[in-house]
């Protein structure tokens, strides 16, 4: 009897220590959250991440163990603006995760779970009027913010401020992870401002129009697209008046981001002299760049060793 | 009392004025800082209409030659109307207008906040019966439904009644959806459902579904479903007999329809706008005791199997072309097939327009002369015109 009693209360204590020692399931979208959420997150969290880096944000496949994913977790980091429209409406609203629905209203989430990235950031590109005669624009404007590494600041901050807001037993841990980020990140920040000095005033043109906050950063002035308009593929007309542009105003960089085709981008450098950069939109995208630094570090050299 | 009231906007003056530079600068940075916060935190848009559903329009317009007889069709506008109810509830409803009409296609309530990983869906919904099935006409792959699916299951998988829906609490992707309708197939005429009749002439069904990644690049998903309708009352035409009493038919007419899917992907994460590929199957086996058309006399019960396998690549950002076989046997009798090849291309124009070609060559010997069917589609999406992660 005595040691059924002391089994029950061992069990019981087991159960009770459980939470305690229970990580908060995470669930990123891309890399470059799920890398932030490691380094905030520390051992009290799991990450698990959907998109893989070399994909396109805009096209990542809903897949049914992403579903599971959701369906057991704690919070979900997201960009937000609307970027993972392709995705994760669909997947929150299969997950039937009370703490993180699909919010119709912004093509995001809602719920206590919901970690939005892009609160606070200053948004770039927001537009005038919104048609689809325009190609596929983002309503709330720009939303590839994580190409601008002092936004990683802030998307290190918002994910520290949701795990203390769900975790609050450890707010403490998750502030002394950020603080240890925050000075990485700024001191490396300080280095790549002082390194991106030569790209200022440099006239460039991209692929897709995602490359807003890496020119507010670079000081880079991205004239034109090698797309007609956000998400529709160059026509020839297109092509041979950008060719004039290029020329006219005496482009010489282009910016082609990794997942789109590089033939139009060649075909471009060769008519009009230009040398071309590939970038990451995503961590993860390029061999090397696994972490944010990383990425960051890797497409500030590109843009610097193509416009050498 | 009106002394005092003009003597006040003075004293205020004075006392601004009063203050030193830096105070005001402060007051104007707090007053700009509080119309910063208003501005940034207003709604996007704040209007009677802010909330009212989000509307989409799929239009799917076909040319079509069967054997050198052509014709423009114009198959649907597709309206879809979507939001939350409540904090519980989400609501969609998807009218579909076509050459032959409008009809009502989906009206259905969804739960939103059950425990336990449960969904309840209600109303007039597509139901949860294998892949195809339950996609509507424009986004098949194929211009045509296959007819193994078109005729097993009676069009799209339209039914008016409520399913639950359970997904495992599991690592690996598992879901269980049980439903109960008035009937399954748009098309089906075996029932007619505005007139009342005993639930055990109700269609029942289970669905068990399940996905494995293989890899970082492949998954497969599997499905099983069978929808059980346990009796059907067939009542003789007896002007078509010209037997005095109609004779009533509803022992052994139980009917079972059961399917299984299996679909393969190829998802590479390097160039996935321009590479992929999808192998998907669907068989079908329908068991039912069958009735004479005309006279409505019971026949023989009958076991007929369908399926369809297909290919599809995509060789750019804009090229997907495809191969589809389908055999469908006759419900009437087993052995006589028709069998359907076909051969597409579709284009992708933007992500909101595409055009496809196909190609079919019907055969068989189900009594069908057989055809070359050549087939042009256009279809465009205004608006927010989205069927879910079900229908990807």
């Amino acid at each position: 009897m005595n040691k059924s009693r002391l089994a029950l209360a061992a069990l019981l204590l087991a159960l009770a220590a459980r939470p305690a020692a229970a990580k908060l399931r995470v669930v990123a979208t891309i890399p470059d959250l799920a890398d932030v959420s490691r380094r905030v997150g520390g051992g009290l969290v799991s990450v698990d991440c959907l998109a893989r880096g070399p994909e396109d944000i805009h096209q990542v496949v809903m897949r049914p163990s992403f579903v599971s994913k959701l369906n057991r977790a704690d919070a979900v980091v997201y960009l937000g603006l609307s970027v993972e429209h392709s995705f994760l409406p669909g997947l929150l609203d299969a997950a039937a995760n009370p703490r993180m629905r699909e919010d119709p209203a912004v093509l995001g989430c809602a719920g206590p779970g919901c970690i939005d990235c892009s609160a606070g950031v200053r948004v770039l590109q927001k537009p005038d009027s919104l048609s689809r005669a325009e190609g596929e624009l983002h309503p709330q404007g720009n939303p590839h913010y994580n190409l601008d590494p002092e936004d990683g600041l802030l998307i290190a901050r918002n994910i520290a401020a949701g795990f203390s807001r769900l975790d609050p037993a450890h707010a403490a841990d998750y502030e002394r992870n950020l603080a240890a980020f925050l000075d990485e990140l700024k001191t490396r920040i300080a280095e790549w401002k002082k390194a991106v000095a030569p790209l200022q005033g440099l006239k460039a043109v991209s692929y897709h129009k995602d490359v807003a906050y890496l020119g507010r950063f670079t000081g880079l002035d991205f004239i034109d697209t090698i797309e007609l308009k956000p998400g529709v593929a160059p026509t020839p007309t297109h092509l041979a008046r950008l060719v004039r542009e290029m020329q006219d105003q005496g482009v010489k960089l282009i910016v082609r981001e990794q997942q789109y085709e590089s033939r139009t981008t060649a075909w471009l450098a060769g008519r009009t002299g230009a040398k071309v950069a590939v970038i990451g939109t995503m961590a993860d995208a390029l061999p090397g760049t696994e972490t944010y630094v990383k990425f960051c570090a890797r497409n500030i050299q590109a843009l610097l060793d193509a416009a050498r | 009392m009106r002394l005092i009231s003009l003597a006040s906007p003075c004293l205020l003056l004075a006392a601004a004025a009063a203050q030193s530079p830096a105070a005001l600068s402060e007051d104007r940075l707090q007053s700009l800082e509080e119309r910063l916060t208003k501005l940034e935190g207003a709604p996007a848009k704040t209007s009677l209409s802010a909330f009212n559903p989000a509307l989409g329009l799929a239009l799917d317009f076909v040319l079509r030659d069967r054997d050198g007889k052509a014709n423009f069709l114009f198959r649907s506008a597709e309206v879809n109307l979507e939001a939350p109810v409540d904090p519980f509830l989400k609501g969609w409803a998807i009218v579909n207008g076509s050459a032959d009409g409008v009809e009502v296609e989906e009206a259905a309530l969804e739960t939103t906040a059950l425990p336990g990983n449960l969904t309840v869906t209600g109303g007039r919904l597509f139901a949860d019966f294998g892949r195809f099935p339950h996609f509507h006409d424009h986004e098949l792959p194929v211009i045509d439904r296959p007819r193994s699916i078109d005729s097993f299951v009676g069009g799209e998988s339209r039914a008016d009644g409520v399913e639950l829906s359970y997904l495992f609490p599991t690592e690996a992707y598992l879901r269980a959806v049980l439903g109960a309708y008035d009937k399954l197939g748009s098309e089906n005429d075996r029932v007619d459902i505005a007139e009342g009749r005993p639930f055990d002439e109700f269609t029942y069904l289970g669905r068990l579904s399940a996905y494995q990644d293989i890899g970082a690049d492949h998954s497969v998903e599997l499905g099983a479903s069978c929808a059980w309708t346990p009796k059907r009352g067939v009542v003789e035409d007896a002007a078509v007999t010209g037997n005095a009493f109609a004779e009533s038919t509803r022992k052994n007419t139980w009917r079972t329809l059961g399917g299984l899917d299996l679909t393969y992907r190829y998802q590479p994460a390097a160039g996935g706008l321009y590479r992929g590929a999808v192998w998907g199957t669907e068989v079908l086996a329908n068991n039912e005791r069958r009735f004479g058309p005309t006279t409505r006399l019971p026949t023989d019960r009958v076991r007929a199997f369908s399926g369809y396998s297909y290919l599809w690549l995509k060789l750019g950002r804009r090229w997907r072309p495809g191969a589809l076989a389908d055999l469908a046997e006759d419900l009437d009798a087993a052995r006589a097939i028709t069998r359907t090849y076909t051969a597409f291309l579709t284009c992708d124009v933007t992500e909101f327009q595409r055009l496809r070609l196909a190609y079919s060559r019907e055969t068989g010997n189900a009594g069908r002369p057989e055809a070359d069917i050549v087939g042009l589609q256009w279809t465009g999406i205004l608006g927010h015109h989205v069927h879910g992660f079900r229908d990807r």
